[in-house]
């Protein structure tokens, strides 16, 4: 009970309670502390460890030092598949960059004109693919690319122009794009929502003066409301890095967990699944260890990603208030 | 004096225990064994099983709780390292499944009754150490050949090949009539590796004792057997489906399946999807044909599973009751009527009610038996042989490289780590 009494008296819940109440939230840090401690920072530090360690069960319990970091980047072979995975993870966040986001610019620009007749029907079809599993998606657009039984060959066939099809996913050149775009094509729906939003909340005063000033529509477009969206862009941009470093199910189900052709289509995800989870097949050899080293350097990719982001923004917002 | 004493309290104890335990019936020490393993699809086959050994045995009830596929090795290590693991487990062949026998985790089972009469050599080699000591009861292996399509055969006059060139030539008459000769496709490259290049190897090496002559450094892995071996994936080359590199697995099953195909390199394994699939079409299989100029023929027939005994079971003695009823005939043909396509490996074979699984075991009779090339030994390093295998059989498929090429790609791959490959030849 004492020690209760000490602990509010010191964060200044009791007797006087105009002083010290400025720190008085610090209390209400705490179940957020607790929560954020035990299921977040208390895992991530503890993949860290294991990233030390190495094994052949679930929990490495054998210390190497830094041997796990020293054959991910030493070891030719598992050099070679890591900096695969990694190069192809930003080709893939790249084509998300360049075909989904601008697709969802595009289409919140469109959407967001008031006279656009059936407006709420676009919006709805932009957003159905998000809605679906990603199981289902991929194995909708592996019959549709189907080499035999394909639907887009059916259809080039049809306009006589047969030779323009390619087995795409078997090729080790496109396969890596064509599941960039298929994910792209799923995804597109949240980030036009996003845009979409951001174009909506523009102020119609901004707009209208701007008008009034001579602007056209275009110019009004890249003047007035891409540079208000500017937080947003950033956002979205945030969110697809994150999303498509720790992507994983796309690869697995439309290629498999090896990524083939020839791992032209690995990327950090199933890179980390075989190395931590599945072991490559037959062999079905993996290690915790080597794999929470992957998840750390992911981990370590996504931070300096993240806080380059946060300390720009943050540069621009002040700029943005001393004008 | 504490340890003598200490001896004489147990010893007392269990006299006493025993002499306790004599007049109880034996519903009331019931026993319960646990059976792990990664065939999720057997649960229904195998509860079968278990209640049949329940009917002979009913004091012992065996649970089957299997594991998905990917996670069985990772999960099994953790049980065992946690004390959870299972009575019984399935073993995988070779490298892992000795793994675990290296780490004391699993029973030195050579004195079970019957085991080596039951088994050759050859099956008990996959779950053997090089001293002779036997950790798993084979349980099953699993056959490869070539499904053909039997109307379509017959329509366009096709005998089946007896030689190589003449499985070529049937090849030829069936594009020539608008079919794909082989429904196999490489767009999910294990099936390269395991049900083409793996399933006609061993008539290239030489069988088992060929591929041992690579095991021991007496052959190069660039040597003209092996450069035979993916010559013979050139060979197959021309008769593959159109883009083949984007077909999957169930795409060459369908392919097969409609007709468009006339022959199937596969697995045993198939035979009930195919059954359930499409019930009145005709096919049946054959080996894979030696080269004209060579007398003896193989059959990749894979050692797949085996079962093996917990180190720490509270249960020895019912757990080795179990193994010992595997060894027995009765189990081989319940097994083997259970689950068609996969075969029993005691060397009283069953009679299978299954004709395409009667088929596909008959296939044994006078022809050399062998598991897949990668699995012993190969797989221990890395790059693994399966993987050097699986690659280059595809470049030579694709026509991307020559087969000398991919023999010298497998060679100095392996040459990396595997030590009778850095001294053949010698």
């Amino acid at each position: 009970m004492a020690f209760i009494q000490k602990t509010l008296r010191k964060f200044g819940l009791l007797d006087d309670w105009q002083a010290p109440r400025r720190r008085a939230w610090l209390v209400f840090l705490i179940p957020g502390l607790i929560i954020y401690t035990l299921f977040m920072a208390y895992p991530l530090v503890n993949s860290m460890r294991l990233s030390f360690y190495t094994g052949t069960g679930l929990r490495p319990d054998h210390f190497v030092g830094l041997d796990n970091y020293k054959t991910l980047f030493g070891d030719t072979l598992w050099n070679e598949r890591f900096t695969n995975a990694l190069s192809n993870t930003f080709i893939f966040f790249g084509i998300h960059m360049a075909v989904q986001n601008s697709l969802g610019l595009l289409f919140a620009t469109i959407l967001s004109q008031k006279h656009l007749l059936g407006r709420n029907i676009y919006r709805t079809f932009i957003f159905i693919p998000a809605t679906m599993s990603v199981l289902l998606t991929a194995f909708l657009w592996r019959l549709i690319l189907n080499p035999r039984w394909g639907m887009l060959k059916a259809l080039l066939e049809r306009i006589g122009h047969e030779d323009w099809f390619k087995a795409w996913l078997g090729d080790t050149k496109y396969a890596l794009i064509v599941v960039s775009l298929v994910s792209s094509w799923q995804w597109v729906g949240l980030p036009t929502m996003m845009f979409l939003a951001g174009f909506l909340r523009i102020p119609d005063e901004l707009v209208e003066a701007a008008r009034v000033d001579g602007a056209n529509a275009f110019q009004i477009w890249l003047r007035i409301k891409l540079p208000l969206l500017k937080p947003i862009i950033g956002i979205v941009t945030i969110l697809t890095f994150i999303g498509n470093f720790n992507a994983f199910d796309v690869v697995y189900a439309m290629m498999g967990a090896n990524g083939p052709p020839q791992y032209s289509t690995d990327i950090m995800g199933t890179f980390f699944y075989r190395a931590a989870i599945a072991g490559e097949h037959p062999v079905a050899r993996s290690d915790m260890g080597i794999g929470a080293a992957v998840a750390t350097i992911t981990f370590l990719i996504l931070m300096v990603g993240v806080s380059s982001w946060l300390i720009f923004s943050r540069q621009q917002s002040e700029e943005a208030v001393l004008g | 004096m504490k340890k003598t004493l200490l001896v004489l309290i147990l010893v007392a104890a269990v006299v006493v225990g025993m002499g306790h335990k004599a007049p109880v019936s034996k519903a009331q020490d019931e026993v319960t064994l646990t059976l792990g393993s990664w065939r999720v699809d057997d649960v229904e086959q195998i509860d079968a099983l278990t209640a049949a050994f329940h009917e002979a045995y009913p004091n012992i009830n065996v649970v089957f709780d299997p594991t998905n596929p990917p996670d069985y090795n990772a999960t099994l290590q953790s049980q065992f390292e946690t004390g959870n693991a299972p009575d019984l487990m399935y073993l995988r062949s070779f490298a892992v499944g000795r793994g675990l026998y290296d780490q004391g985790f699993i029973s030195d089972i050579s004195d079970v009754p019957g085991l080596t009469d039951a088994f050759t050599e050859g099956s008990l080699a996959a779950w053997s150490t090089e001293d002779g000591v036997h950790y798993g009861v084979p349980l099953m292996a699993v056959s490869h050949g070539i499904y053909y399509n039997v109307d379509l055969f017959n329509e366009l006059g096709i005998e089946i090949p007896q030689t190589w060139e003449e499985l070529l030539a049937a090849a030829q008459v069936l594009k020539d009539n608008g079919y794909d000769a082989f429904a196999n496709a490489s767009g999910e490259p294990w099936t390269i590796a395991e049900i083409v290049f793996m399933n006609l190897a061993p008539n290239f090496i030489g069988g088992y004792e060929g591929r041992m002559a690579y095991l021991n450094g007496e052959r190069c892995f660039n040597d003209e057997h092996s450069v035979a071996a993916f010559q013979a994936m050139a060979d197959l080359a021309p008769y593959v489906p159109e883009d083949n590199s984007a077909l999957t697995y169930y795409d060459s099953q369908q392919i097969f399946l409609l007709g468009e195909a006339g022959m199937w390199m596969g697995g045993s394994w198939d035979i009930p999807f195919f059954e359930s699939e499409e019930p009145d079409f005709d096919w049946s299989v054959f080996a894979v044909p030696a080269p004209a100029a060579q007398e003896e023929e193989y059959v990749t027939f894979h050692v797949d599973a085996a079962i093996g005994m917990n180190a720490a079971t509270e249960h020895p003695d019912e757990a080795r009751l179990f193994l010992q009823w595997m060894t027995t005939p009765e189990f081989a043909a319940l097994f083997g009527n259970l689950l068609p396509g996969f075969f029993p490996l005691n060397v009283q074979a069953p009679t299978l009610d299954d004709p395409h699984a009667d088929a596909f075991l008959k296939l044994n009779e006078g022809r050399g038996l062998d598991v897949r090339w990668a699995w012993e030994g190969l797989l221990d390093g890395e790059p693994t042989g399966y993987n050097l295998m699986q690659d280059n059989a595809i470049a030579v498929l694709n026509g991307e490289i020559t087969p000398q090429e991919a023999a010298d790609n497998l060679q100095n791959g392996l040459a990396e780590w595997f030590a009778p490959a850095q001294a053949c030849g010698q």
